[in-house]
């Protein structure tokens, strides 16, 4: 029994065993010296324990009495996030030495944030939810503040702890009202007592852990702490928050709604529709007056959840589906984004002023198509992949009967394009002025094309991933 | 899911009515390899910019040959009233396939995009320079036509939206083609961002449409007009699909855009600007006319934007000076004309509409690329600066006089025939119920439309020479010429013979617009009829304005006109501003503002949880109101208002938090939890005295920094939050759970299962000892923590430089260690210890345990260290806080451990009884052992701290001590 429940999260244990010793290996040998082998080696790791769990078997199994799954979704989800967390910590690297960044502690941290993520994904009861959430939000705190010495990153990550503190007990308030009341934590069980008039305290309880949970995938209104964390960290950082956390989030939202309270649909789907439209809506708005691309992008994945909570808040299997889909591709067109965000300089100095882009098309043709088709993709312009993603979202929600909703979506959309486009305008029609200079490491150089070629190409079929996430919808929804 | 057809039983190629084919030209045909073409075409032009400029436009117009030539082979089925399909799955799930259907309103649209593409490759071939980087062009060129044949080619909506927003893609690397211009940057810009988003708003509206019809394709579709045309969904589905129509087809409001692309190099504005992309808006009303039109809503909407279009395109057009801007709003008013045909919504209308599309292609493409060649050959395009052309450019001159009065409407070349079509049909309309409105306003937009026609042969070509052009023009190379030419003659032959060169097509064209069999018939004359009259007077009233054009242009040059570029700044600039305003407004960085937000999203979720569910009372009753739990109450509602007031004062704010921790003890003790109680008051003196210590070296007053407002807003906030929380927890201790207590079983269980009749001791300990465990190695960490931080504060840096220049607020007492302090704290000390003992021995029956006896024991030593000072103490003190710590935790888990020897979990406490004479029998249980553990910890952490802050004021000047106290009475010289 127990040997099967620890084969069932033997990924997670290998990785949590694999943190702890590098942090020993780390601090008996030559501390930061080892950090660039560490972050390769948890890329290396996180790459193998991908293709793992996503070779290994099929179906669903639960461990430790049902307070871990083992389905198609947390595969899926766990594949994104360990995918899309290598990807960072491999483009990530040079940028962090360059600027004497780079700690023994990120890779470590990172590998720890990841291991809360893939609890989360996967959890299947209140305990393990809030274990693998604090474990996530506990290392990211700290990673938020890696810049020990920038009063502007510091205090990123110090409004990122309190507001995320202040999440976390909202949360935690839920769970114990939904304990109260459904008298189990485990999800299977709170779905099991939901049936006929719902008991106001459990509503209660529904609400405080969308709240919380709405705090960590930066929905709004709870989305404040996002700009400020994205521009004050370190360009990596902001990159690291911007893929694996998110999918996360979502993932476990995801689960907390339908596995827990997959019967009053109504209930939560009138709420993170609320939360969609408002985040899609400030997001876009809010996205136009920026000039600093980091702050942009904070402001563009607000919009970007605002769309997979639509997906959510259809509260059906195709909804999950558009939502898996739809972060699976917003984490690809993220990488890329950040990869060219992370090469951005001038004189050595990292730059993130938009206007550096002026005319940049002269001078890197390729790597400016790269970035045009992503910037064409994160605005949802057919026939880029992205517009596949917020297809889904869409159809999904107006296939529920929301259909004033996907209007507002596409409304949402239109105005978000406009800050996209501005960005290919610069690089093609800007005016003449101090353009950037400096190389672009061969790892981000990778992820900048390839991410760009996987919104081309992906047209053809959307490298499948759509019949995976059906399938992963599937279970969830029952 | 498969991106290739399937093969057997679902036949990719079907064909309804139709002659048989042989089985190996099928598939050659297929409107899929039609539409796929131009895009295999547009790879080999960029692969072969090294062999020339010939190579390249031959490629281009190898594959636009090909593809035409297969339509070609069509031609037959579809005029016989066939569909060629071609239906392959993509992404079925969400209706995405890649269905192709090609009929008469397909066949003539992709006819006019490939022909005219072919005459623009030749065009282009001679107009662009060799410096000009030709591979490129022809590239983007040709993805650009694949995309309009895709567009008209597609059956799937979903399909016709991804060519729809690749037409804009591929525009706007054509009109970027010449960056270096200022006004083709800004030209591309504005394109880009009215057809963007135009595209994407009919994203919803195809969504719409697709989810009323239940199905994304349009042969589906269009069988579904009652069921659309009754949905409540129509309206909005309508609008956002206009929406995409009008900003494409540069129909007023939206028609800005398009001149100001005009920058773009000419074959690019012949092309995209005149003949094909502004058509896509027309040829989506057109194919989507029989289930859309007819109603009140799309009359009124799409026939009055197109006359306003016409009009507003025409006049704008009669005063421009370059000559690609006057072609530019001709064009503008033309697509309006055909916008205001499909607005009738009648089939006559629609008929019409179809075959003016036709000959508008035909004679202003032929235009725009007169105005190139003249550009090209006088190095202008501003009519001020020519004329006189005619004895330059003859050929020039023919060509471009021959389409000009096509596009006047002079008889018998081909835009008469539609113009006067037109005409009449406007005299069937009756607007708001006035009958003249739409034929007079017609009829004035014809007038204009030859009075700008007129001004470009006039003001171009005729006139006497002038010695002043930029460049001597004269007639270019027959390359150069031909393609106009050729479209010239379709205009003379057009209108000459109607029925045989456009009869076909028309009615192809037409019956697949109106879903029902058309045959037209087109001629010159059509007896004297209002639109004869009509035509005539819009013909003369042309040369009229045109004499006066003089001073009818002083009177335009004087009135003032809205500027395109400046609204759409202005826009875009108000938009930006309120966004830069809102995330001021918002995001200021400011933490109280993020928490307000927070906090009353919560408090709106909460209410609306409230309101959405059933609220059923309480059923357990309340227990009966005490005295003393009343005066209780009060004292703690008390403090905690009184600290709202009074926390600027620190000193006093922390006596104030001492008395709400005091209540809450005594709350403890009075509800029957003496344990509780008895922690909660030694956590509350150490917590205090160490809160104390810190504050020495903090302000004493906290400063003002907030306005009145913000305290206002935060105040009824916090009020209406705190109000909630209250009334929450009443609700929930009214209320039974869903399960029984958990208080039952420790009850019945801590004494056999765990040994202790002290229930919360044995729930610590033992029940629940993997908590007490976890939290006991918390506190270790958070002791280092302090510690770490206090050393690195001492390591040097900014707040040691604060630290060091730190200068107390009052000067420190002369008597900092008296005597009375230092003589009580010492009798006191071994009694403390005695009554830590006894706390600790005692805790597994009775209220107590290891971890308040580490707090009792700490406050013995913490009054040791503020009797005789830090310095003094610590000197005596010989034991190391970090070993006390780690000797706890250690115990603790050995403890723990001690379990597996047994067979047992980790942590399983077992217990005997052991009878030491002269002692009474008490019992020893392995839990008392691991409370030690909890014991040594608490009084490591707490010392720690302490040791910690005492470092600090020991950096901060305090001056460290040798002697117990300061004055010592048996020191005669002190």
């Amino acid at each position: 029994m127990f040997a099967t429940d620890f084969q069932i999260v033997l990924p997670e244990v290998i990785l949590a065993a694999y943190a702890m010793l590098a942090l020993l290996f780390a601090v008996y040998t030559g501390k930061d010296a080892v950090a660039g082998l560490l972050t390769w080696v948890t890329a290396g790791l996180f790459v193998l324990l991908a293709l793992w769990i996503g070779a290994g078997g099929d179906g669903a199994r639960t461990a430790f009495g049902g307070m871990v799954n083992d389905d198609p979704f947390s595969r899926f989800a766990k594949v994104t996030i360990l995918l899309s967390g290598a990807a960072v910590l491999a483009m990530g690297k040079d940028y962090m030495e360059r600027r004497d960044l780079l700690r023994f502690e990120y890779p470590v941290l990172v590998a720890l944030a990841t291991i809360g993520m893939m609890i989360m994904v996967s959890s299947g009861d209140l305990m393990t939810l809030y274990m693998g959430l604090e474990l996530q939000s506990l290392s990211l705190y700290v990673i938020a503040a890696i810049r020990r010495d920038s009063v502007k990153s510091t205090e990123a990550g110090l409004k990122y702890f309190v507001l995320g503190a202040l999440s976390s007990g909202l949360l935690l308030y839920g769970a114990s009202l939904t304990y109260g009341f459904a008298g189990t934590t485990l999800y299977s069980g709170i779905l099991s007592t939901l049936g006929g008039e719902v008991p106001l305290g459990l509503l209660f309880g529904l609400i405080f852990i969308i709240a919380g949970l709405a705090f960590k995938v930066s929905a709004v209104p709870f989305h404040m702490w996002t700009p400020d964390v994205y521009e004050g960290a370190p360009t990596p950082v902001t990159a690291f928050f911007a893929a694996a956390p998110k999918v996360a989030a979502m993932g476990l939202l995801a689960r907390v709604t339908q596995d827990a309270f997959g019967k009053i649909p109504g209930d939560w789907g009138q709420v993170l529709a609320l939360l969609a439209v408002l985040s899609m809506f400030v997001g876009a708005i809010a996205a136009i007056g920026q000039r600093d691309i980091k702050r942009l992008m904070a402001y563009s994945s607000i919009s970007h959840m605002g769309f997979a909570l639509l997906g959510l808040a259809s509260g059906t299997a195709e909804g999950v589906q558009a939502m898996l889909v739809y972060m699976a591709i917003y984490v690809t067109m993220s990488v890329g984004t950040f990869a060219f965000i992370l090469s951005m300089q001038k004189d050595g100095v990292p730059v993130t002023d938009i206007e550096s882009l002026n005319m940049y098309s002269k001078k890197e043709p390729l790597r400016a198509l790269a970035l045009l088709v992503l910037m064409f993709s994160l605005a949802g312009v057919p026939p880029m992949v992205g517009f596949f993603g917020k297809f889904y979202v869409l159809k999904a929600a107006v296939d529920a009967g929301m259909v004033w909703l996907a209007v507002l979506g596409v409304i949402a959309s239109v105005i978000g394009a406009y800050y996209y486009l501005r960005i290919v305008f610069y690089m093609y029609f800007g005016k003449e002025g101090d353009r950037l200079d400096g190389d672009i490491s061969p790892v981000q150089w990778v992820m900048l094309v390839g991410s760009a070629a996987v919104m081309v190409l992906g047209v053809v079929n959307l490298f499948g991933i759509d019949s995976l996430a059906a399938v992963a919808a599937e279970t969830l929804v029952r | 899911m498969s991106f290739w057809p399937k093969k057997g039983k679902d036949q990719p190629f079907r064909r309804r009515p139709g002659r048989p084919q042989k089985d190996w030209i099928a598939p050659l045909m297929s409107p899929a390899l039609i539409a796929a073409l131009p895009f295999l075409g547009a790879l080999l032009p960029g692969l072969m910019i090294r062999a020339g400029r010939d190579a390249c436009a031959l490629s281009a117009a190898f594959f636009t040959g090909l593809a035409l030539l297969m339509l070609g082979l069509n031609v037959p089925t579809v005029l016989a009233g066939g569909v060629v399909e071609t239906r392959i799955d993509w992404l079925p799930q969400i209706g995405l396939n890649a269905n192709f259907r090609l009929d008469g309103l397909g066949l003539m649209f992709a006819g006019l995009i490939l022909g005219i593409g072919l005459l623009i490759i030749l065009y282009a071939r001679f107009y662009l320079s060799k410096a000009d980087p030709m591979g490129q062009f022809f590239t983007y060129l040709m993805l650009f036509q694949g995309a309009m044949v895709g567009i008209v080619l597609s059956d799937n909506i979903l399909l016709l939206l991804v060519f729809w927003e690749l037409t804009s893609l591929s525009s706007f690397l054509l009109i970027g083609y010449w960056k270096h211009l200022p006004e083709g940057r800004q030209g591309a810009r504005m394109a880009l961002t009215v057809t963007g988003l135009g595209g994407l708003s009919m994203i919803a509206g195809m969504l719409i449409l697709g989810q009323i019809a239940g199905s994304y394709d349009l042969s589906v579709i269009l069988t579904q007009k009652a069921a659309i045309q009754s949905s409540p969904l129509y309206v909005p589905a309508l609008l956002l699909i206009l929406l995409g129509c009008f900003t494409k087809s540069a129909q007023f409001p939206f028609h800005f855009w398009l001149p100001r692309a005009m920058a773009a190099p000419t074959p690019v504005s012949a092309y995209l600007h005149s003949a094909t992309m502004v058509k896509a808006g027309i040829f989506l009303m057109a194919r989507l006319w029989p289930v859309l039109a007819g109603t009140e809503a799309w009359f009124y909407i799409v026939a009055t934007t197109g006359l306003v279009t016409l009009l507003v395109g025409a006049k704008i057009a009669l005063f421009k000076d370059d000559l690609k801007a006057l072609l530019a709003y001709s064009t503008v008013s033309h697509l309006g004309l055909i916008t205001m045909l499909l607005g009738f919504g009648t089939a006559e209308a629609a008929t019409v509409a179809v075959f003016h599309i036709l000959n508008h292609a035909s004679f202003k493409a032929a235009l725009f690329m007169t105005a190139g060649i003249v550009d090209h050959e006088a190095h202008t395009r501003n009519i001020r600066r020519l004329g006189g052309l005619r004895h330059l450019m003859p050929i020039t001159f023919v060509i471009g006089t021959i389409g000009a009065l096509a596009m006047a409407g002079i008889p018998p070349l081909n835009g008469f025939l539609s113009k006067e079509m037109m005409l009449e049909e406007t005299t069937h309309v009756v607007w708001a119920g006035q009958a003249w409105l739409v034929p007079l306003l017609a009829t004035i937009g014809a007038l204009l439309s030859a009075a700008y026609s007129y001004r470009f042969i006039a003001h171009v070509f005729l006139g006497p020479v002038r010695d002043d052009y930029p460049h001597k023009p004269h007639d270019p190379g027959l390359g150069f010429w031909a393609a106009p030419a050729l479209l010239c003659a379709i205009a003379v032959v057009g209108g000459l013979a109607p029925m045989a060169l456009f009869g076909w097509i028309v009615d192809a064209g037409a019956t697949a617009v109106t879903g029902e069999a058309v045959h037209v018939h087109l001629k010159l004359w059509h007896g004297v009829t209002p639109a004869l009259w009509m035509s005539i007077i819009a013909l003369l009233g042309g040369l009229v304005v045109l004499a006066a054009f003089a001073p009818l242009d002083r009177l335009w040059l004087a009135a003032p006109k809205p500027d395109a570029k400046r609204m759409f700044d202005g826009v875009v600039g108000g938009i930006r501003r309120a966004s830069l305003g809102m995330t001021d407004r918002l995001h200021d960085g400011s933490m109280s503002r993020a928490f307000a937000i927070g906090t009353a999203a919560m408090l709106a979720a909460g209410l609306w949880a409230f309101l959405g569910g059933a609220y059923v009372p309480g059923t357990r009753i309340g227990a009966p109101m005490d005295p003393l739990a009343v005066a209780g109450w009060l004292l703690l509602v008390a403090a905690t208002v009184a600290l709202l007031f009074l926390h600027r004062n620190r000193l006093l704010a922390l006596l104030l938090l001492g008395i709400v921790g005091l209540i809450v003890s005594v709350t403890f003790a009075y509800l029957s939890a003496p344990d509780l109680a008895l922690t909660q008051i030694s956590v509350e003196v150490v917590t205090i005295i160490l809160l104390l210590l810190a504050l020495n070296f903090l302000p004493k007053e906290t400063p003002r920094e907030s306005s009145p407002s913000r305290r206002g807003r935060d105040a009824v906030l916090a009020g209406a939050v705190g109000l909630a929380v209250g009334a929450l927890a009443y609700a929930l201790m009214t209320r039974d759970f869903a399960f029984p207590s958990i208080a039952a079983f420790h009850i019945d269980n801590a004494k056999p299962g765990g040994g202790g009749t002290n229930i919360v001791n044995v729930i610590l300990v033992d029940f629940r000892g993997y908590d007490t465990y976890g939290e006991l190695t918390v506190l270790g960490i958070a002791a280092l923590v302090i510690h770490a931080l206090a050393e690195a504060l001492l390591k040097g840096g900014a707040a040691n430089d604060r630290l060091l220049a730190w200068k107390p607020e009052t000067p420190e007492a002369g008597d900092r260690h008296p005597m009375m302090l230092v003589v009580v704290t010492r009798i006191l000390l071994p009694l403390i210890l005695m009554v830590g003992v006894f706390i600790f021995l005692r805790g597994h029956n009775q209220p107590g345990g290891g971890f308040v006896a580490g707090l009792v024991i700490a406050i013995g030593f913490v009054m040791q260290y503020m009797a005789s000072g830090f310095g003094w103490a610590a000197a005596r003190m010989r034991i190391d806080f970090h070993v006390l710590i780690a000797l706890g935790i250690l115990i603790a888990t050995a403890t723990g451990a001690g379990a597996w020897f047994n067979g047992l979990p980790f942590l399983t406490s077992a217990y005997g009884y052991v009878h030491l004479p002269p002692l009474e029998e008490f019992e020893l249980a392995t839990a008392a052992l691991f409370d030690l553990g909890v014991f040594l910890a608490v009084l490591g952490a707490v010392m720690l701290a302490l040791a910690s802050i005492s470092r600090l004021a020991v950096r901060a000047g305090e001056t460290v001590n040798a002697r117990p106290f300061d004055i010592d009475p048996s020191d005669r010289r002190g």
